[in-house]
């Protein structure tokens, strides 16, 4: 006999906010200072345009449903140095994903089975247990 | 600690009739022997870690009588693992209640009796059901594990199909309000029961007890935990599974 439960899913979709990272639009010296790495004999200290030292980059801030997302980014050369979070959501699910949990209804039931889980049993509460009951049939 | 084991071994030439008799007496005589081994480890644990008998380790530590960097490695990783669930459970798991002796009980069933299954294993045995005070790990299934319902004590709320796998159950029914919010100190009431299936019961039992410390919030915890499925009723009888968790086909129960 079969009984149909009632299964509610709850929804947890976008509770996982995909962070998008977009750079500001197209200046002139993102551009070169993405593409572009400083010559070794141009890099001295003399040298000082920011945009060939260590340029920063701030993002767009992005929307997202668990509140606003923007980062900067700090270059030495063509390679990332330093990624920092201006604006993130405050929630602590923003790092792990959270799984769906299905809802229920409890059921009463008896079936044959190997073995019982349940909460750590005293000697006393074993003698009545389904448990010792398995144990005294394979016995 | 005092719990009830009990141990079936099912390997193929322990169960097969048609083996030689010679094979069949070998078998019967390993599978006998790894399972008294099961039972003196067990106990050798009980004397060691039991913080109720005043010569343990944990209780000569708990008193100052043992420096930390003399414990045992066995204690050192029991309390290590203690640490990263209290901090990954903001307090609400913690063996070192205030006013309360160091009680490492929890993690310390899960831990020895997973350890007792590699002893098992590692005897050549593939096909065993080792239940330890409700603390069920199996091997080489098909193995059915019931989950005892909260109020019916002879009855089940739910069914497992399971292959090799831990599984553990935190419930107020046994023997009360016992696990306590280490955050308040108080009795945690959010949950009526909590089983966990994971890869080892080491991890099983200690999510199962900090995930019941952290009250209803701690069913949506343990189901984040890496390789956890979780199962839990609720006051009221609701019920919260994950969407892995291996519930046997209801046709076939």
């Amino acid at each position: 006999m079969k009984r149909a439960l009632p299964v509610l899913v709850l929804s947890v979709a976008g509770l996982i906010p995909v962070w998008r990272y977009a750079p500001s639009t197209g200046t002139t010296s993102t551009t070169e200072a993405v593409s572009t790495p400083p010559a070794s004999s141009s890099g001295s200290s003399s040298s000082s345009t920011s945009a060939s030292g260590s340029p920063v980059f701030t993002g767009t801030t992005v929307t997202t449903e668990k509140g606003d997302v923007q980062v900067q980014v700090t270059y030495d050369g063509d390679k990332i140095t330093a990624v920092k979070m201006l604006k993130q959501p405050n929630h602590p699910q923003t790092t792990a994903a959270v799984p769906k949990l299905i809802a229920e209804t409890l059921t009463a039931q008896s079936a044959d089975i190997d073995a019982v889980s349940g909460a750590t049993l005293t000697s006393d509460g074993y003698k009545e247990s389904l448990q010792a009951a398995i144990d005294a049939k394979g016995a | 600690m005092g719990f009830p084991v009990s141990l079936r071994i099912d390997d193929p030439v322990v169960a097969d009739e048609t083996a030689k008799e010679t094979a069949k007496e070998t078998a019967k005589e390993t599978a006998e022997a790894t399972g008294d081994a099961v039972f003196a480890w067990l106990r050798a644990v009980d004397e060691r870690f039991s913080p109720f008998k005043p010569d343990s380790e944990v209780s000569r530590y708990d008193r100052g009588e043992l420096a930390a960097d003399e414990l045992s490695a066995d204690l050192v990783h029991v309390l290590d693992i203690c640490e990263r669930y209290r901090a990954a459970t903001g307090g609400a798991f913690d063996v070192r209640l205030p006013g309360r002796g160091l009680d490492p009980c929890a993690v310390v069933k899960g831990w020895s009796v997973q350890r007792a299954a590699e002893l098992l294993t590692s005897a050549g045995l593939s096909r065993f059901c080792l239940n330890a005070g409700g603390d069920v790990v199996v091997s080489g299934g098909p193995w059915r594990v019931g989950v005892r319902h909260p109020e019916l004590a002879d009855r089940l709320c739910a069914v497992l199909d399971l292959t090799d796998a831990a599984v553990a159950t935190s419930a107020r029914y046994e023997r009360g309000d016992h696990i306590l919010d280490g955050r308040t100190g108080r009795p945690v009431t959010g949950i009526d029961s909590l089983t966990v299936v994971a890869p080892t019961l080491t991890e099983a039992d200690t999510v199962a007890t900090a995930a019941f410390a952290l009250g209803a919030d701690g069913v949506e915890w343990a189901a984040a935990q890496e390789g956890c499925e979780v199962y839990a009723v609720l006051p009221g009888g609701r019920v919260l599974r994950s969407g892995g968790f291996p519930t046997a086909d209801a046709a076939a129960a």
